[in-house]
């Protein structure tokens, strides 16, 4: 039976179990990095249940390519970039589809209802004029904290390249956002 | 009530993103979807369930039906073809008489009943 994950165990450990067949070791895997992958195809895919379906297909890629993973590399980054591959396949597959509603129930911090509501509507259109990739490149890095390089490393793209993805995405969703309505 | 206009801060487009992208918060959904990847997993990427193997042959039914519709369409223009030259070829072979054979022959005809009742009376 695999030991609970501690400071003993390291994840290099559970690799290497994974990778002789051990089914708790895998989930063990899918446990650790569930979230960061879901927020990594999140940024890529234009809604939550498109992310659960590319969160399951790069598990499953994974799985399948667990052999060939060398356990001396950041499985982390290895994983990720097989989540990215998932979520941008999916993209293609789903190119036409309107993006999800965004949740009600998430408080949003601005100034009053009104222009927090209508700065949601138009961010989420807006995000819509971004390519996919610039799209992946302004959250990865404004909402999950990746740095350009590992932008770069999780979507396969140079580091310079990421840079200005990012920079494209601010200034179109600058652009997009100007002048909204607010009611005092 | 004044219409007032701003234009968000990079502060606020940034939190507006976090918030269009919040992942989900509830351990239990995290807990349901660790269940349902590991049983993707198990399941090879299949869909579970007799629907998803209909759902796997409806491409190639769909396919099929459309070659279907392609060699019933064929058929019918074929057949319609077919027709249309029979019908062609069976007026070429059985031209009618022409006008002046026609009124010849009902000229003789008459000549012939006239010499018949002359003949008679």
């Amino acid at each position: 039976m695999l030991a609970p994950i501690d400071g003993a165990t390291t994840e290099r450990a559970i690799v290497i179990a994974a990778q002789a067949g051990s089914d708790e070791a895998f989930s063990a895997l899918v446990r650790l990095h569930q979230r960061r992958a879901y927020s990594v195809v999140r940024a890529i895919v234009l809604s939550h249940e498109d992310a659960e379906d590319a969160v399951q297909e790069g598990f499953l890629h994974a799985h399948r390519a667990l052999d060939r993973f060398r356990p001396d590399q950041p499985f982390g980054a290895w994983l990720y970039r097989i989540m990215a591959n998932a979520a941008l396949d999916l993209v293609r597959r789903r190119k036409v589809r309107d993006a999800d509603e965004l949740p009600d129930n998430i408080a949003i911090p601005f100034r009053d209802p009104a222009e927090s509501g209508e700065l949601r509507e138009r961010l989420q259109k807006a995000l819509l004029h971004l390519t996919d990739r610039q799209r992946a490149v302004i959250v990865l890095h404004d909402v999950e904290g990746f740095t350009h390089g590992e932008i770069g490393r999780t979507l396969g793209i140079p580091e310079g390249t990421a840079r200005s993805d990012l920079h494209h995405a601010r200034a179109t969703l600058r652009r997009l956002l100007q002048n909204i309505r607010s009611t005092p | 009530m004044t219409d007032h206009r701003w234009t968000p801060s990079e502060n606020d487009l940034t939190e507006a993103l976090r918030v269009h992208y919040a992942a989900p918060s509830d351990p239990g959904y995290w807990s349901a979807l660790e269940a349902r990847i590991l049983a993707h997993v198990a399941r090879g990427g299949h869909a579970e369930g007799w629907w998803s193997a209909l759902s796997e042959l409806a491409r190639p039914a769909l396919a099929a039906a459309a070659i279907l519709v392609l060699v019933a369409g064929a058929a019918v223009v074929r057949t319609r073809q077919l027709d249309a030259r029979n019908a062609y070829e069976s007026v070429i072979s059985a031209a009618p008489p022409s006008v002046e054979t026609a009124a010849r022959t009902s000229s003789v005809a008459d000549g012939d009943a006239t010499i018949d009742y002359m003949l008679s009376h």
